[in-house]
């Protein structure tokens, strides 16, 4: 599937526009483990060429499930007659001089992240959940279930384009998901509490052993055990600190789509504040593109599905709105250069502006100082799942949290829901944690579900607690 | 089989040689009970954005997907490559798979059923067609809504031929084409911004303009309007009625309470709860999958069955669960006869207009942002594009709100069901008001 410059750049005499050519695979693993019965044991791999065409400001797609020369062949004609369909459909519409001219690049880049070790096979990875199951059915006795997860994505691309530039990237991530259930000592009703593990590598890279995790699973069986006495939050808005995981679904949700430029284009409130004070002075938002402080993201992006560079994308500094995200084609509206955030999903998709790595930075205060300067308030740990609107009015449900009296940590709490317009929240920022970290499980669903990092320090900021 | 033999015989032939193939050797190689599944698909698909056509697409895509059990162990492998060594590879690593797995008895196959073809909709989209009404679409919003704006859209044309076959000589057929239509949008006036919102539909036919289709014109206007929106200050138990287009979420997260996972782990809100009522007793929810009135239905379950229409709620009764083969093995309850979806609830016999006169304090929500509910059905989350509903009155779009309430509470305390329905092509659903929820602003 490693596809070289010069085995690509063959089809080229093809190019009669501008044009990018993908050959992708993408290979998944998912098993799946219910009470120690196996549900899932499953490898799909898929994988094929596109080709997309850019003609007079309107594009042609086509892509095949074959690789062979003939089918390549195919697929950048077909791409080519797409794109002349939709020209000669739209040329009374479009003006010439609206017509974009694409910014050229012509970057080379190999990234491969495969394992330097054998590689495991599906049944090591079985008996890795085995063993992990067995240890919590071992200590655990109270459990009323228990779910295990392990799932791992591949993706190996290689693009060519008209204006010669090549990538060829191989990265892999692997995820283990644990959700235990438990009976709530006052209602008996049933509460969960997940954890997911790992992050960029194949398994045998990022899973040594199953007792590196034992510790992480008897951190979250406490966490739970603590919910089994959990109370309802009060509803209204807290002084809250927001952990890693809660604020990096708020910088990629929240704030992270309202600046992909292709949103902007579409209404979204961020399109009003470039160059504005959205947050108070702490507030610091990146987009990464591989690399944070020296170290390797969740999901590096080097070059992308465009062939532009891929750079980190300041969104915020300082609390001022600074950036957005862009393709080739909104560079060129909004007067600037792409930033490499064109991505695809699979070998059919068509790059669409998508983040990478998105993380609040660092600030100077301790977590144990945030926590004692609140009298009333709480902790907000873990986020099941999260939705944002074009407004940045945001909904995030939150599954780990704990109540804060006093300066200090109280009970845990029941699921409930948090909301607030980010860009108001960002203004409430009084004190972020000088540490960091990124969530190892995140998928972005705009169009298509493709991989993303987001991550950040804890954060102290008023939000709209949703409760009884 | 031989290699590339797709170039050399009928196509219809060449996926039954192909499907044959893999369940010939799979038994052969080890598996004692095994099933295969070939989907062929091509796209034809046209995209805007932000008001403007951009892009034509054409994609195709294979998916086979074998599934073999030895001794009791079961696992699955997908390759989309139909060349004789990518099968052949596919066949022998997903025996080795099984193999590593671990013995359960509730593994199977679906058991022998008459071969069976299956057709629907038209085999080939009519690209200009697709264009002309998407164009006018297009115009239409924009000189209709000039402040909303068409962040992306979507029209496009789905083939697929699919061809399952296993070793208890089950030998099905199924072609499907239908049309499918999705738009997201926001409006906007400078700074003052509606919440996105966005709707779409499937059809067999392209016979209206699309701004005639399910709920888009109406969505489209109610967009423009909620440019300018006001926060509820207050909080009050009320009733709300959720709109066609917002139901199908909580449509959802009920049928999750009656799937494989929710009665496994005995964590439903509904366990033991069959043939009792669970519901008002208006509500009657169909999930017809093979009906005519349903253009984007299946044919065939994922574990091999032939898809049957059924009654999931009758008069509030709840008349079945939706358990695969695998999940009723496991519970000892009975398989259910489809897998869920293609949903159709039957209308009630109040106008929506006086559905809306009938209510003293509550909101209309047409989007809901929330969280998955809690295992005790609580649920909550924000009230999107929605309306403030004052004295029988829809009085203002409102922004910032919460709603919250109990799944299970919810659907026993419905007050009206619309005499109007919307056809969404996947499925089929009024207006539906309940009591008792609460709503909290900011």
């Amino acid at each position: 599937m490693h596809k070289t410059k010069e085995q690509l750049k063959k089809y080229s005499p093809l190019f009669t526009h501008y044009t990018e050519l993908r050959i992708q695979e993408n290979t998944n693993i998912s098993l799946s483990m219910l009470n120690g019965d196996v549900q899932q044991n499953s490898k799909a791999t898929t994988s094929g060429s596109s080709a997309r065409v850019f003609k007079n400001g309107v594009w042609g797609f086509a892509s095949t499930p074959q690789i062979t020369d003939e089918d390549i062949e195919d697929i950048v004609k077909d791409a080519t007659n797409n794109a002349l369909f939709m020209d000669e459909k739209q040329k009374k519409s479009i003006q010439k001089d609206k017509i974009p001219k694409l910014p050229k690049a012509s970057t080379s880049s190999e990234n491969d992240f495969s394992s330097k070790k054998k590689k495991a096979t599906q049944k090591q990875l079985l008996d890795f959940l085995a063993e992990l199951d067995e240890y919590i059915d071992t200590n655990f006795k109270e459990l009323t279930s228990r779910t295990l997860y392990l799932g791992s994505l591949d993706v190996r691309k290689s693009l060519y384009t008209s204006d010669d530039a090549y990538f060829f990237s191989m990265v892999p991530r692997t995820i283990l998901y644990i959700n235990l259930a438990m009976t709530h000592k006052q209602d008996n009703s049933t509460i969960e509490l997940y954890d997911v593990l790992g992050g960029l590598g194949e398994f045998q890279d990022v899973f040594e052993n199953t007792h590196d995790l034992f510790p992480k699973i008897d951190k979250l069986h406490a966490h739970l055990l603590n919910k089994t006495e959990s109370i309802h939050p009060q509803a209204g808005i807290k002084d809250c600190i927001i952990d890693a995981d809660v604020a990096g679904i708020l910088a990629h949700e929240a704030i992270g789509h309202t600046t992909e430029a292709d949103l902007v284009q579409g209404g979204s409130i961020a399109g009003e504040y470039l160059n504005k004070q959205v947050g108070t002075s702490l507030v610091n938002i990146v987009d990464f593109a591989n690399t944070y402080n020296n170290e390797i993201c969740p999901v590096p992006v080097f070059v992308d599905d465009e062939g532009s560079e891929s750079l980190d994308t300041v969104i915020i500094k300082d609390g001022v709105l600074k950036n957005y995200m862009h393709n080739k084609e909104s560079s060129v509206t909004f007067n600037t250069k792409p930033t490499g955030n064109a991505r695809a999903s699979t070998f059919l998709d068509e790059p669409l502006i998508r983040m990478r790595n998105t993380a609040f930075l660092p600030g100077k205060s301790k977590l144990e100082d945030m926590i004692k300067s609140i009298d009333d308030g709480y902790y907000l740990m873990k986020s099941s799942n999260g939705q944002a609107d074009s407004t940045s009015e945001f909904m995030f449900g939150i599954v780990l949290a704990y109540e804060i009296k006093n300066g200090k940590l109280g009970r845990a709490l029941k699921d409930f829901t948090i909301s607030g317009v980010a860009f108001d929240v960002l203004k409430t920022v009084t004190m972020i944690s000088d540490d960091m970290s990124w969530s190892c499980g995140g998928m972005c669903g705009k169009k298509q579900s493709i991989t993303v990092g987001m991550g950040g320090p804890a954060i102290k900021c008023k939000i709209n607690i949703g409760g009884k | 089989m031989s290699s590339n033999v797709s170039k050399k015989i009928q196509r219809e032939k060449k996926y039954d040689v192909c499907t044959q193939y893999c369940i010939d050797t799979l038994l052969k190689k080890g598996a004692s009970k095994a099933s295969c599944s070939l989907s062929i698909k091509k796209n034809q698909e046209l995209n805007a954005a932000h008001g403007q056509m951009t892009l034509n697409r054409t994609t195709n895509n294979i998916s086979l997907i074998l599934k073999a059990i030895v001794k009791g162990k079961t696992a699955t492998l997908v390759v989309n490559n139909l060349n004789q060594n990518t099968i052949d590879s596919a066949i022998d690593e997903v025996i080795v798979l099984a193999n590593s797995s671990k013995e359960d008895e509730s593994n199977d196959i679906a058991s022998f059923q008459k071969p069976k073809q299956f057709n629907s909709g038209s085999q080939r989209g009519d690209i200009n067609k697709m264009y002309d009404l998407f164009i006018n679409y297009l115009s239409y919003s924009k000189d209709a809504y000039p402040k909303t704006i068409i962040e992306e859209a979507m029209f496009e044309f789905v083939k697929s031929n699919n061809y399952f076959r296993n070793s208890n000589k089950v030998d099905f057929y199924g072609q499907k084409g239908y049309y499918s239509f999705f738009s997201m949008f926001t409006s906007k006036d400078g700074t003052d911004i509606s919440s996105f919102n966005y709707n779409g539909f499937n059809t067999n036919k392209l016979e209206l303009q699309l701004k005639q289709c399910a709920s888009i014109d109406r969505l489209l206007q109610q967009s423009s309007e909620q440019i300018h929106s006001i926060t509820i200050k207050d909080k009050f138990i009320g009733d709300i009625i959720i709109s066609p287009d917002c139901l199908s979420q909580f449509i959802s997260y009920l049928m999750g309470n009656i799937r494989d996972n929710a009665l496994i782990t005995k964590t439903s809100i509904f366990q033991n709860k069959l043939n009792k009522k669970i519901a008002d007793n208006r509500l009657t929810l169909h999930s017809n999958p093979v009906s005519e009135n349903i253009s984007n239905g299946y044919f065939i379950t994922n574990d091999g069955y032939e898809a049957k229409n059924s009654t999931i709620i009758e008069n509030g009764v709840l008349k079945t669960y939706l358990l695969s083969q695998y999940g009723a093995k496991k519970t000892g309850l009975t398989r259910a006869v489809n897998q869920g979806g293609a949903y159709e609830i039957e209308k009630g016999e109040t106008s929506y207009s006086s559905m809306i006169k009938n209510i003293k304090q509550g909101i209309l929500l047409c989007r809901f942002s929330g969280g998955h509910p809690a295992q005790n059905g609580d649920f909550s989350g924000v009230a999107k594009n929605s309306y403030y509903i004052e004295n029988g009155e829809v009085k203002h779009p409102i922004n910032e709100t919460m709603i919250s309430g109990n799944l299970e509470n919810l659907f026993l305390s419905i007050k009206d069901i619309s005499s109007e329905t919307i056809d969404f092509g996947d499925s089929i659903l009024p207006w539906i008001s309940f009591k008792g929820v609460t709503v909290s602003g900011k």
